[in-house]
């Protein structure tokens, strides 16, 4: 019975503590160190429902560095729908039907664009000039390329003669403690998902991202695109605080992609929404 | 004392099912490696690439013929291992090592690293990824 009671409570402990804690508590000793691969550890559960923390000006911290937060597999069910919910045009259900997953460009190591996260971690960079804060910049340790967003904070409209491009064009607003992030200017390159799920150059997106404690991060968030979706949809994600240690890393994509090698295709070719025969 | 295996083992698995997420990050599983092809095997590695997007170990492995196959493992991205506390010096050429892995669907020794452990300590595994048969596999 002691060992049973000794058993659940180590249970709940491993459910609870930080990984790299976890692997002291249960690892394989100092010699040999296990990797429990592929997670990003991220912020210790007691700590997560601490205050928000506020910059100089009084607007929360958003900085991060933050995991989640958007799409990665399968943005219906990710963002909160049930299958079969997401408003496409029968055209962009054929193509998202049809597509392999390994052609989505995010392979080719091509930006994941709006609102897309893989496993590794991102963050928002503030920029404060003599003008107040000008710009938010969206950091990405894959981006997937290792590019950057920016988020104009210092313009109230969009330019009309933008050319189309993976990240768009974003200005961005306080609606009191929710940083909201309007974007227009996509490119139809990118993927919203491994799934396939389309896109157009009409694309517009609204995300409203809001820290509701210390270590978590909503984005609720708008996609309005009438050349893909018969009317606008709202998908809500989630992103979680990483642990205080870490920050983002160095990552080039193109250093050593072999992906496709053990499969023997190419991977990435699916930029276009033209649907393959 | 086999009562405490017992118990260490089914800590083990706890272990697993709470840490161990899916190996490949960067694009899905199903569309290069076969999961219904899991070996496990014994050989030297040869070479540990550091490298983006993915890590990659390289090991000899002999067969009853004496014939060696390198067989080229991938892992996940090297700043998720290096965050996950596993360092340059932790895995090296010339060690004998015991690997599971889930062969690839066109060229079979392109692989999928599952688990690797140093042959003198088989029960310590140094890399424990996840797979098809882990809860919420192959999405993250």
């Amino acid at each position: 019975m002691r060992r049973c009671v000794i058993a659940v409570t180590i249970i709940i402990l491993s459910m609870t503590l930080p990984a790299q804690l976890q692997a002291q508590l249960f690892g394989t000793g100092a010699q040999v160190k296990s990797v429990p691969a592929g997670g990003t550890p991220v912020v210790a559960d007691n700590l997560v429902n601490g205050p928000v923390p506020r910059l100089p000006d009084g607007k929360p911290d958003l900085t991060g560095p933050w995991v989640g937060g958007g799409s990665n597999a399968d943005m219906e069910v990710e963002g909160g729908l049930k299958p079969g919910e997401l408003p496409l045009l029968p055209w962009a259900k054929e193509l998202r039907d049809k597509r392999k997953e390994g052609d989505e460009p995010y392979t080719a190591c091509l930006p994941m664009g709006v609102p897309r996260v893989n496993p590794y971690p991102w963050k928002f960079a503030m920029t404060y000039t003599s003008k107040g804060l000008t710009q938010i910049y969206l950091l990405h340790e894959t981006g997937d390329a290792g590019y950057h967003r920016v988020v104009h904070m210092d313009q109230n409209k969009h330019p009309d003669d933008l050319l189309p491009t993976w990240w768009g064009h974003s200005i961005g607003s306080w609606e009191g403690d929710t940083l909201v992030i309007d974007t227009v200017g996509y490119n139809d390159k990118f993927w919203f998902d491994s799934r396939g799920t389309p896109h157009t150059d009409k694309l517009h997106t609204i995300e409203r991202w809001t820290r509701i404690n210390y270590g978590t991060l909503v984005d609720d968030f708008t996609i309005d695109d009438s050349g893909a979706f018969s009317k606008p949809v709202h998908l809500k994600f989630t992103a979680k605080l990483l642990r205080p240690d870490l920050d983002l890393m160095e990552f080039i994509c193109l250093e050593n992609n072999q992906v496709g090698a053990a499969g023997g295709y190419v991977p990435g070719t699916g930029t276009s929404n033209e649907i393959k025969k | 004392m086999r009562m405490k295996m017992k118990f260490g083992a089914f800590m083990a698995g706890i272990g697993f099912l709470f840490l161990a997420v899916p190996l490949i990050a960067h694009h899905g599983f199903d569309t290069e490696y076969d999961a219904n092809k899991k070996v496990k095997l014994t050989g030297v590695v040869t070479k540990v690439e550091w490298l983006n997007p993915h890590m990659r170990v390289y090991i000899d492995v002999s067969d009853a013929k004496g014939t060696v196959s390198n067989w080229n493992l991938e892992l996940t991205s090297p700043n998720t291992v290096r965050r996950q506390g596993w360092g340059p010096k932790d895995l090296l050429p010339g060690e004998k090592v015991i690997f599971e892995a889930y062969a690839g669907k066109v060229i079979e020794t392109r692989g999928a690293l599952a688990r690797i452990s140093k042959a003198e300590t088989p029960d310590k595994p140094l890399f424990v990824a996840g797979g098809p048969e882990q809860p919420g596999f192959p999405k993250q």
